[in-house]
């Protein structure tokens, strides 16, 4: 039991059901639609015709852009873990050197608050060749390395880490921003203590401000690899997908496959399999902080 | 020893200002090339002032790009996403933590497997039951879902605070003979003002930026909100760089001057709303 007002049928349902109706009909509604769509073959109109397993059948034996799309997802999440101890390593110094932080926090976490079609779109000119005024190639031809220069999203092996230094780039900030609050909840008598044992500099970070610093670090962690999840909408803007499906994720060959493909069924069995993943994740991050904190303790 | 802390210092600035200038550079960069003409675009300078600041860039994002109307929506569609998000979330958080009954803890539950449900998975879904409801292409059919995945985060924000607030205070109230409406909009209201404003910051965040929903679901032009009329605007011009340039700086600037405005509630805000996501 949670609450102590005793209070009736109607108001009860006055504060509830408008809410959870709506909640339930436009987010838990959907995905079970999905899951049913997802046994069927459909292209939006005519018949469904249902197929059984025949759409994740497909999907898991025969799709040649599935499977790398499941470890480019996992690419992209394990690729945004390295914010984090840049992010710490800037929080400590920023704690430690600077005495009015503002200006600093503030631009680093500027992008964090752009749309990612401005995100997009910007690192898109500034990936273009030197000749339409792609910034990073042209300071390349400026300082003679003019060999380096390349038509970075077109290259097929290339355009999943330039996209992946755009996440960074986003994010960068946020992370920054949690790490330093984090820092600057930790009671400077800790550290007064310590160098009067003789602990100061990185002997101190190592041992009081890291340890204090991991329930933030968890958050860090969740934050990117949720964050991960959400590099759909820039690799729609950026690249779609593109050059030769290296640079597709679970979601974008998902939306691709149903709303560019108008395979409807097929899509839906893509989204089944998304939803099972974003749960799966959650529980496996879950299981190793608990392990983690067993560990530490 | 102090030639050595000095040093330290000075290498720790050196990292602070990379990382400054690495995050800032490519905006400064968009700015410069926002007032250059093709050629000079072009020509190599990626450091240079413009030679002539060229503000026809911007008149042809204006003219060509129907600006304003993409704000107007986006404005229209945010403000009405926040406030049915408050509304919503306020009321079913207070069931949720005050009333006495059965399935409190089981309604909480359900809210809470949706901050971990993609969104991008009820596209298709989403879009045949709006067809259905014949409101495909309409601005309900991207607020709903708006609202609808603003919900969770923001019922674990609202439901959180509350739990801390005192109970004494309602039930002096309901001896005074205070109804249980009055209470929730006289007295609760006015207490939850702080994470509210941490849930509108988050939504507002989200839902000005937002694009798949928008793109996916929506088509006329007149109906666009900012971040897909900007998409749609690069995707026509594609080689008229300075127009490009300049419609993005147009598109980053109402987001940027909020944050010059309240940087610092809106970096609390997002603080605030990682610890608790």
């Amino acid at each position: 039991m949670n609450g102590v007002l005793r209070v009736g049928k109607w108001t009860l349902a006055v504060f509830v059901l408008p809410c959870l109706l709506f909640y339930l009909a436009f987010v838990f509604a959907p995905i079970l639609v999905s899951v049913y769509y997802s046994f069927v073959e459909w292209a939006g109109m005519g018949a469904q015709k249902f197929v059984g397993f025949e759409n994740f059948k497909v999907l898991l034996t025969q799709d040649p852009i599935f499977w790398p799309s499941v470890l480019r997802t996992l690419y992209i999440s394990v690729a945004s873990l390295l914010q984090i101890p840049i992010a710490i390593v800037v929080a400590i110094l920023l704690s430690r050197y600077v005495r009015r932080p503002n200006f600093l926090v503030s631009s680093y976490f500027l992008p964090v608050i752009l749309s990612v079609v401005v995100i997009g779109q910007l690192w898109k000119s500034i990936y273009n060749p030197a000749s339409l005024g792609g910034m990073i190639n042209q300071m390349l031809v400026k300082f003679g390395l003019e060999s380096w220069t390349r038509t970075w999203l077109a290259d097929s092996e290339l355009a999943i880490f330039a996209l992946c230094v755009v996440i960074l780039w986003q994010f960068i900030g946020y992370h920054v921003l949690i790490q330093f609050t984090g820092v600057q909840n930790i009671s400077t008598d800790i550290y007064e203590a310590a160098s009067i044992d003789g602990a100061d500099g990185f002997k101190a970070d190592r041992y009081i401000t890291l340890p204090l610093l991991s329930p933030v670090i968890k958050i860090s962690t969740v934050l990117a690899v949720i964050g991960s999840l959400k590099a759909f909408d820039l690799i729609v803007v950026m690249t779609g997908g593109g050059p030769a499906n290296t640079t597709e994720v679970i979601s974008t060959h998902m939306y691709f496959m149903t709303f560019n493909s108008f395979k409807y069924g097929y899509g839906s069995a893509i989204s089944t399999f998304l939803v099972i993943f974003c749960l799966v994740m959650t529980v496996l991050l879950n299981m190793a902080f608990k392990r983690a904190e067993e560990a530490a303790s | 020893m102090k030639d050595f802390r000095s040093l330290r210092r000075a290498g720790a600035w050196v990292v602070m200002s990379i990382l400054a200038v690495t995050q800032l550079y490519p905006l400064v960069w968009l700015l410069l090339y926002s007032f250059k003409t093709n050629s000079e675009i072009t020509s190599g300078q990626f450091f240079a002032l413009p030679k002539e600041w060229v503000w026809q860039n911007y008149s042809d994002a204006f003219t060509s790009g129907n600006y304003l109307k993409y704000i107007g929506n986006s404005i229209f569609v945010t403000g009405v996403t926040l406030v049915l998000t408050i509304v919503f979330s306020g009321m079913v958080s207070y069931a949720i933590t005050r009333f006495k009954w059965r399935y409190g803890n089981l309604v909480m539950l359900v809210f809470m497997i949706g901050i971990m449900i993609p969104i991008q998975s009820t596209l298709l879904p989403l879009m045949v039951i709006f067809k259905n409801m014949d409101i495909l292409n309409t601005h309900a059919s991207i607020i709903i879902p708006y609202v609808a995945f603003s919900l969770p985060i923001a019922v674990f924000i609202l439901s959180g605070f509350m739990r801390s607030i005192p109970t004494e205070i309602e039930e002096s109230a309901m001896i005074d003979g205070a109804n249980i409406y009055r209470i929730f909009f006289g007295i609760i209201l006015p207490i939850i003002v702080p994470p509210i404003m941490t849930v509108t910051i988050l939504t507002f965040i989200s839902i000005w930026n937002e694009y798949i929903i928008a793109a996916t679901f929506l088509s006329s032009d007149s109906l666009k909100t900012l971040p897909f009329g900007l998409n749609s605007f690069v995707g026509q011009y594609t080689a008229n760089y300075g127009a490009i340039g300049a419609f993005l700086v147009l598109g980053a600037l109402p987001v940027v001057i909020v944050y010059f405005i309240l940087s610092d509630k809106i970096t609390k805000g997002m603080v605030a709303g990682a610890v608790k996501g």
